[in-house]
């Protein structure tokens, strides 16, 4: 079987060892672990992928390579360090970013996946004052949304993680200092009017408490430009709301500052969800603008391109081999040498054009 | 005949050109062809295989054509039609007739919408199925459309003709490109009109395309009808003269 399936990887359980040898070799996802890690965060045309062909296949990149390779020499002494995946439009960042945080998540480090930072700035239903603090806004669907998904990924951390403080929620409600990070949880996703404030509570916590050891922490944000751009969303007298305003924003942003130590930090920039940004911007300077390049400052940049001609030749016997290129032409040189042409080797693109070859 | 008011371009023979640009201000006279090209002018030729085959190979008519190519006029190519390996002159056709407004990019992604959604459709029932069942499922998009438009192709259709003042529906036989164009409208029509409002053409379009594919569902259904029709009017046959 070796033989045959020659883009083929070994199963998940060895990845820890995956090495320069190993690139633009697929390797396989079991669809248990893509339940229980991925609730959220894997691009739509890729769950329609899995489901198509009954298996979650990732392939291996340099991208990623690199970005597990600075994970696994982390000094968690030091404090955290912040990589950001960018690159055009379709080259494969969130696929990378998945990649991550299955690792990670594989070496038991709690994951603190937001699957895509644009949903919270644009097109909120529900916005309330915030009770915590008068100047801010509450999103409470979204907010409850991410509870639920953390609650799926991170479960067996949830009952071990103890809460420092103590908080009150309303007249009839507290949450007691020491008790598990669970009750939070469960108190932001019943009462969705204090959702947001437990999404603070929890990143506050997580971030107290990764210094003392007992877990690594790995925050994942796509579209981490969403957080210093600007916002679609309007007050009753049709006023803009700038994003320090919203309380999801505000957290999110004390999390991605490197105060603390015990995990590390990936990112992700992305145009395609983006508000008010040109569609040929793809490096951190355009996307991120001033403010949000000096909030990051000290990162390191990764650079995710197009398919190089091995990585190519090994997505298309991908293809051949669940047998999703159907024409008769697609098998000859010819065939692959237009499909190269059409799709300039973005894997994106190359993905929608096979769709319906 | 009127004196040649225009200039011969490109070495042509004033005789051709005015004789051209005479008739066509002849009264009483319209155009049977509408295009603006003239009879002189060829019909170009795409494909690659045509223009790569080494000297040697050529047959001696192929030459002469070849020779003769290098001096006559040749339409311009249209757009859509392209050298591709991946091109199928039936998508293009069907693609045509399902744009609105020339808007050809649309037209054309929902048709590859639609080759998506028939995929994965027959994947899903792959893996759903059994070994022997699966042998039998098609999951190839072109075969299937190709072979749900040949399905829904009649064999032979109605015509209205003239009869002592009223119109009679006469049973003919019917030309092969005639029956493409009316297998590809019943179903264009049949997608847009029998659907929900806010189901999309692609799905609708996927469904009927896999039910014809089978030989069930509401486009062969018409096909049958108008089958019916023309045996029912059989003894008007003789009103047909050709």
């Amino acid at each position: 079987t070796m033989l045959r399936r020659m883009t083929r990887l070994l199963s998940g359980a060895r990845q820890a060892r995956h090495g320069e040898q190993h690139a633009a070799l697929h390797y396989h996802i079991p669809l248990q672990d893509l339940k229980t890690v991925f609730p959220q965060g894997l691009p739509p045309r890729f769950i329609m992928q899995v489901k198509t062909f009954n298996e979650a296949c990732l392939m291996v990149r340099k991208p990623a390579l690199e970005l597990l390779h600075y994970l696994k020499n982390t000094n968690f002494a030091h404090p955290a360090v912040r990589y950001v995946l960018y690159g055009e439009k379709g080259t494969g960042k969130t696929l990378s970013l998945c990649h991550v945080v299955h690792f990670c998540a594989k070496q038991d480090w709690l994951i603190l996946h937001i699957p895509d930072a644009h949903l919270w700035v644009k097109n909120c239903r529900g916005l309330l004052q915030s009770s915590y603090n008068k100047q801010r806004f509450d999103q409470p669907v979204e907010a409850s949304i991410w509870l639920k998904n953390f609650k799926t990924a991170n479960e067996r951390f949830l009952s071990q993680i103890k809460v420092q403080e103590k908080y009150v929620w309303n007249k009839r409600e507290s949450t007691e200092k020491g008790s598990p990070l669970g009750a939070v949880v469960e108190q932001g996703l019943t009462r969705v009017r204090n959702a947001t404030d437990a999404v603070g509570i929890v990143l506050k916590e997580l971030k107290n408490q990764s210094c003392l050891g007992a877990f690594h922490l790995l925050v994942a944000v796509d579209g981490v430009n969403a957080l210093w751009g600007r916002t679609s969303l309007k007050r009753e007298d049709k006023s803009l709301i700038a994003p320090e305003e919203l309380a999801l924003v505000c957290s999110l942003r004390k999390m991605v500052r490197n105060d603390w130590h015990g995990g590390a930090i990936v990112l992700t920039l992305s145009q395609t969800g983006s508000l008010f940004k040109p569609r040929k911007a793809y490096l951190p300077q355009e996307l991120l603008g001033k403010e949000g390049f000096d909030a990051l400052d000290p990162f390191i940049p990764i650079l995710v391109s197009n398919y190089n001609p091995k990585e190519f030749e090994s997505c298309i016997q991908y293809y051949l081999e669940n047998k999703w290129l159907q024409h008769e032409k697609a098998h000859t040189e010819e065939g692959k040498k237009e499909l190269l042409f059409l799709s300039d080797a973005n894997p994106g693109q190359l993905e929608r054009l096979c769709a319906y070859l | 005949m009127a004196a040649p008011a225009v200039k011969a371009a490109g070495g042509w023979p004033i005789l051709a050109l005015s004789l051209r640009s005479g008739v066509r201000r002849l009264p009483g006279l319209t155009q049977v062809r509408w295009s603006r090209y003239g009879p002189e002018y060829k019909d170009p030729r795409i494909d690659k295989e045509y223009y790569r085959k080494p000297l040697a190979e050529l047959t001696e008519e192929e030459k002469y054509e070849q020779e003769l190519r290098k001096t006559q006029l040749i339409k311009a190519a249209p757009a859509a039609k392209t050298s591709s390996v991946f091109e199928d002159p039936v998508i293009s056709k069907f693609t045509n007739m399902m744009m609105k407004g020339g808007n050809k990019v649309l037209a054309r992604s929902l048709m590859m919408q639609t080759l998506e959604a028939v995929k994965r459709k027959q994947f899903e029932k792959y893996h759903a199925a059994s070994a022997e069942e699966q042998a039998t499922i098609e999951r190839n998009p072109y075969v299937i459309f190709h072979q749900a438009l040949q399905n829904c192709e009649p064999v032979i259709g109605l015509v209205p003709i003239l009869r002592g003042g009223h119109f009679y529906q006469v049973p003919v036989p019917l030309a092969d490109r005639r029956r493409r164009f009316l297998a590809m409208k019943w179903m264009i029509k049949e997608c847009r009109e029998k659907k929900h409002r806010r189901m999309l053409m692609p799905e609708k379009l996927s469904h009927e395309l896999l039910e014809a594919f089978h030989n069930q569902g509401p486009v062969i259904k018409k096909k049958h009808d108008m089958h019916k029709m023309a045996e029912a009017n059989r003894a008007l046959a003789h009103y047909r003269w050709w």
